[in-house]
């Protein structure tokens, strides 16, 4: 059988960094084929080569044995190629018709969208899903708005459909979902590049291509290979996943959330009542699909966002409404997810990122000016001290790659915070050392004593660092699992907002 | 596919060096173009430009003088633009720092003498300052845009001059719509006589390195550039975005307010809408081709100022309208900003 | 103060009212089209300024009112160029580069009109004003008639412009497009479609749509060209499509509203009612601020998320 696509020898270099190095796969019509690697091996860039968004410096792609010539998503589109980003590119003002219909030849001059709505409910139909043709993105859950990205595709005739880290947004049972309209649409031929870093993914593929370092290690039958043997040919070596965490007794509490509510910059109401609880020397790992209201709950815990109700206490200190710059020197610390939008000054270097939250106080200032001898002296300890690789203190953060970056917002947050650590999504983007390094020292602050309150989307991450995880649904505390009881399955259900599924468990 | 820009990593010195120099060159050469289609001799006009700026001690002087009030809207525009509170109202502010210290003036008397000076200046920089922080406060309180607001203020600001000129501060005397003229006891004192030079010029150099030492020395000055560079990781650290807005934006309308107040007691010696040609708006231009730096703004406006009042030399000289010098301005500033876009990128030609 | 509600006294400032919106209007809803496609164009008023100035020379030198109206269209056209040049190409701040296209105007109007029209000692140069064109039959139309159907031809175009503008952005698919832009650009990007060409098609639509604006300045209710002569009417387009909450049947009603107060204005100082006129030549401007707090505090913008923000792929 000839293959649907054949990626034979693409190399693609950004300025002088080689993105992709030769390489070369192929995909049947019909299969599920994974791509796998470490964030930054390649895996995305190869996608975007074959969606014609970006143009391969070497190499050809062959699309049903003819050259594609691929110079623009217009192409890829034509020959049958669609891709769903990691990052949906939705207008979420938008109905989900009209995101569907944009820069389609059923949008005409004058607009008929009738009856593109028809041919778009027949795809609907064929693989099972039922979505609201009027409604607004920004009124869909994220699973839904997942599909109106394949909509999107389907309509525009995908043969091939690539999904960008398709499972990252979703519950584990919203996966198995996916999964099954993967299966029906390579039922009737079509195929699937799937890039992942997940193995419960993985293993739900036919052929697995593993990246690292740009290069193509090799490609694998799935049934015939093992979590391991892929993990090995994704790092070059294999790794324990799992991190060590010793005992430790947990103080009292040092961080208190009592009904908290608050809303979004829409005025929509994203926290409902949130009840937690972290104590000295522990972590509680927060599990939920991002957009569950992680970010406000965040932003209100540092005095970032407004709230609307319920009290925030520190220590035994009521904290509710005061300002970020008090609930800071009161001695909490935030590493937020979004490095570079949040947390860092791009065009501020490195020293200055460094002493930004205390850069009013001594040694960095005195009677209102910056003293920048302090400023250097500080902030070469901790280039020195976490390994930050950077030509020197007054580097741009902006240049930095993403580990550097965070750790630059992990020696000031760590520097500055005295009792509470608040981590968003602190390993997202990271590479395996890097993510380590992260574990460790959230670990050595909780053996200090700190409370921990961590949130990610990686339920390993979770079950290896936290005491306790709470799952949060819009809004919302459904469930709290300790360490040893937490099991995926019901972690997985109350994240999807099926509330009685972890009843049982509950130790609250 | 034709052109296509790719952000450099790091820009080059060498190519933000060549890029200026050619957009010098380049409005030069369209001012050339347009002084010529209007048939003015244009190496005449040069020089002639040349001349009136910078030739002799005294013309040197008069180009100081000129350029003391750009000085100050370049820097107040600089503190502003800074944070990326995007202030267009130095122009209005400048006339309420103006009418601000008209109006101690109004009360005081000349009697104090040259006790009254430190009273006015702190007057003129209070009422700009009020001025721009009422704009600062819409910005911070109620997100209204502060390019729209401050846009808005400067006309309101010169009908209530209008209003007052032809009514309880009018000068009987005249047919104009003017004060009467300041006594003399209350003028800025003269640095230097002949060229017309006066203290206020002082004042703007004293306040270039003011706003130089908040600017890169203080935290304060530290903060107000974390927020124009990334308000959100300012904010989440514990700057309050909002204050540090109405700071600059009072900051700002001061250092405009100043402006004012010198050009009314140092130069007009009475209020009328005269005593600005637009400063606030060239102290945009000016603030920018500094690239937003204090030493900076004082160059540029002293060229500025050179081109100011060589513009009315050469218009004397040849006839062509001095008209021509905000033209040249204005296109300067059109080039800089295409050669500052492109030493942040690389240019890259592809195929199809 | 009786006089003001008389019959022809309601007519006359109704009918001003129209008159006095159409380059409001105008200006407003080329703003919107540019806005919608994630460019904040701060040259409204720069634009204007040039499309008077050319309107103005090609009615001097041709006497063609069609001819006047070509030429501001392209001055328009051409200041828009600028601006989308820099904002989509090179990517220079927004604010930076309409501030600049403003400066850029009153320097060059003034300059060119002092270098070629007002020579020293000679009466100031006239052209002839757009005529009043009353429609047939409908201006007959008792008070509708004289307000709405008695008007020069660009404020009947402009008014139709409220609905073609409506029907484009709404209704076809360079519309949604374009709306596309000014939300999440990133969305026609990945299907293959230059972002950087329609947001140059959806600036200079919007800067044709200024220079008939600036058109009327000048060739549509002046004889004279003054330095400045659009007085701010530029920027209070910008106020006006805030206000409208970037919506064209709410332009209309902005529009109209700035107007009003204008005309009546007009007529009380007509009628000499002793009061300073500076208050009422201040009232828009403060109605302008009045107008943009009220609006922070309404509930859903309608404000385009990538307003002002310019579109890199992301290609590091």
């Amino acid at each position: 059988m000839q293959p649907f696509l054949k990626v034979d020898q693409v190399t693609k270099r950004f300025h002088k960094v080689v993105a992709n190095d030769r390489v070369s796969f192929d995909v049947m019509p019909g299969e599920i084929h994974c791509l796998l690697g470490e964030n930054g091996a390649g895996k995305s860039t190869i996608a975007e080569c074959i969606y014609g968004f970006y143009k391969p410096d070497e190499g050809t792609i062959t699309v049903q044995g003819n050259p594609a010539g691929l110079t623009s998503p217009r192409d890829a589109i034509a020959r049958g190629i669609g891709m769903v980003h990691q990052h949906f590119v939705l207008v979420s003002s938008m109905t989900v018709l009209e995101n569907i219909v944009i820069g389609t030849d059923a949008a005409r001059p004058i607009l008929d969208l009738k009856a593109a709505a028809a041919r778009i409910r027949e795809i609907g139909r064929r693989y099972d899903v039922d979505i609201d043709l009027e409604a607004r993105i920004w009124q869909l859950p994220v699973g839904q708005q997942q599909w109106v990205e394949i909509l999107k595709a389907l309509f525009q005739g995908a043969r091939l459909l690539i999904m960008d880290e398709p499972t990252a947004v979703l519950t584990p049972q919203e996966a198995r979902r996916l999964f099954q309209i993967f299966r029906e649409m390579t039922a009737d031929g079509l195929s699937v590049i799937l890039i992942s870093h997940k193995f419960d993914d993985v293993m739900q593929s036919d052929r697995v291509t593993v990246l690292r370092r740009a290069k193509v290690i090799g490609t694998v039958n799935t049934r015939e290979t093992t979590k391991e043997a892929l993990t090995n040919m994704m790092v070059g070596r294999s790794v324990e996943l799992r991190v060590k965490r010793d005992e430790h007794p947990r103080g009292a509490p040092v961080l208190e959330v009592r009904d908290l509510r608050a809303a979004n910059d829409f005025g929509t109401e994203k926290l409902s009542g949130i009840d937690l609880t972290v104590h000295r020397g522990e972590i509680v790992g927060i599990a939920g699909v991002a957009g569950n209201g992680q970010g406000e709950l965040f932003e209100a815990l540092i005095g970032a966002r407004k709230t609307r109700g319920g009290s925030i206490r520190l220590d035994g200190a009521d904290i509710t409404g005061r300002s970020p710059a008090e609930i800071q020197r009161m001695g909490m610390g935030y590493i937020p997810d979004d490095r570079f939008a949040d947390g860092l000054v791009g065009d501020y270097d490195i020293q200055s990122n460094l002493i930004l939250g205390h850069h009013r106080r001594e040694p960095f200032a005195r009677r209102g000016l910056l003293q920048f001898r302090a400023i250097r002296d500080f902030a070469r300890k901790a280039i020195e001290e976490l390994e930050i690789k950077a030509p020197s203190e007054t580097t741009r953060t902006r240049s930095l790659s993403g580990g550097n970056a965070q750790k630059v917002i992990v020696a000031r947050e760590f520097a500055q915070a005295t009792k509470v650590i608040l981590a968003n999504q602190p390993s997202r983007g990271l590479d395996v050392g890097v993510i380590e390094y992260m574990h460790e020292r959230l670990l050595e602050k909780r053996r200090n004593d700190f409370g921990i309150l961590l949130a990610s989307e990686e339920l390993d991450e979770l079950l290896g660092l936290a005491d306790r995880i709470v799952v949060i649904f819009k809004g919302r505390i459904l469930g709290e699992f300790a360490a040893g009881t937490a099991d995926i399955e019901r972690i997985g259900l109350l994240m999807a907002g099926q509330e009685t599924a972890g009843k049982a468990e509950e130790i609250s | 596919m034709g052109l296509r820009l790719e952000p450099r990593l790091a820009p080059s010195a060498r190519w933000q060096a060549v890029s200026v120099a050619v957009a010098l060159l380049a409005a030069l050469a369209v001012s050339a173009l347009l002084l010529e289609s209007a048939g003015t001799d244009v190496g005449v006009a040069f020089a002639a430009i040349l001349d009136g700026a910078f030739g002799g001690l005294r013309t040197t002087a008069k180009t100081l003088a000129k350029a003391t009030p750009m000085i100050l809207t370049g820097l107040a525009i600089t503190v502003a633009f800074r944070a990326k509170v995007w202030n267009i109202g130095a122009e209005g502010q400048l006339f309420a720092g103006a009418m601000a210290s008209y109006w101690l003036y109004t009360l005081t008397g000349p009697a104090l003498g040259m006790a009254l000076l430190p009273l006015l200046f702190a007057a003129g920089f209070v009422g700009g300052g009020l001025y721009g922080g009422l704009a600062g406060w819409l910005r911070s309180a109620f997100r209204v845009n502060e390019v729209l607001t401050t846009v808005m203020l400067n006309y309101v600001i010169l009908y209530l001059l209008s209003f007052l000129l032809v009514g309880p501060w009018r000068d009987q005397s005249s047919f104009y719509q003017q004060s009467e003229r300041i006594d003399r006891a209350a003028w800025l004192p003269d640095l230097w006589a002949p060229g017309k030079l006066h203290l206020g010029f002082l004042v703007a150099i004293l306040a270039a390195v003011a706003i130089h030492v908040v600017m890169n020395r203080s935290w304060f000055g530290y903060e107000v550039k974390a927020v124009g560079l990334n308000a959100r990781a300012a904010r989440f650290k514990g700057i309050n975005v909002e204050r540090t807005a109405v700071a600059v934006m009072v900051l700002s309308g001061g250092l405009a307010g100043l402006a004012g107040m010198i050009q009314v007691f140092g130069v007009n010696h009475r209020l009328e809408s005269d005593i600005s040609l637009g400063f606030g708006f060239t102290g945009i231009i000016i603030a920018v081709l500094a690239m937003l730096r204090p030493g900076w703004v004082v160059f540029v406006a002293i060229l500025f100022g050179g081109f100011e009042n060589g513009g009315i030399k050469m218009q004397v000289a040849t006839g062509a309208p001095s008209a021509i010098v905000s033209a040249i301005e204005a296109i300067t500033l059109l080039f800089f900003l295409t050669a500052a876009a492109l030493t942040r990128f690389r240019i890259v030609w592809r195929s199809t | 103060m009786g006089d003001l509600f008389t019959d022809t006294i309601v007519i006359s400032v109704l009918a001003a009212t129209i008159r006095i919106a159409t380059p409001l209007i105008l200006a407003a809803l080329g703003e919107l089209i540019a806005e919608r496609a994630g460019i904040l164009n701060l040259g409204v008023e720069g634009t204007m300024l040039m499309a008077a100035f050319a309107a103005f020379i090609g009615a001097y030198a041709t006497g063609s009112t069609l001819m006047a109206l070509l030429l501001a269209v392209l001055a328009g056209m051409a200041m828009s160029f600028i601006m989308v040049f820099m904002a989509a190409t090179l990517k220079v701040e927004q604010v930076v580069t309409g501030l600049a296209l403003n400066l850029l105007a009153a320097g060059m109007s003034l300059y060119l009109y002092k270098a070629f029209f007002a020579v020293e000692g000679q009466a100031m140069p006239t052209v002839a004003v757009m005529p009043v064109a009353p429609i047939p039959f409908l201006s007959e139309i008792p008070y509708i008639g004289p307000i709405l159907f008695t008007q020069k031809v660009l404020t009947y175009v402009a008014l139709l412009m409220v609905p073609v503008v409506w029907f484009f952005l709404y209704r076809t698919k360079y519309g949604l497009e374009i709306r596309c832009l000014g939300e999440n650009p990133k969305a026609i990007d990945t299907k293959g479609m230059s972002v950087s060409l329609r947001q140059y098609g959806a600036v200079m639509a919007g800067g044709a749509l200024c220079g008939l604006a600036g058109a009327f300045v000048t060739i549509g209710s002046s004889a004279r060209f003054v330095p400045d002569i659009t007085n701010g009417r530029g920027w209070l387009a910008l106020v006006i499509v805030i206000a409208a909450n970037w919506r064209p049947s709410g332009i209309l009603i902005a529009a109209l509203v700035f107007a009003f107060l204008d005309a009546l204005q007009l007529q009380i100082q007509g009628i000499g009612v002793q009061m300073p006129y500076q208050i009422f030549l201040a009232l828009p401007y403060v109605l302008a601020i009045v107008l943009m707090v009220l609006k922070s505090r309404r509930g859903r913008s309608e404000e385009p998320a990538r307003l002002g923000v310019p579109y890199f792929r992301g290609e590091r």
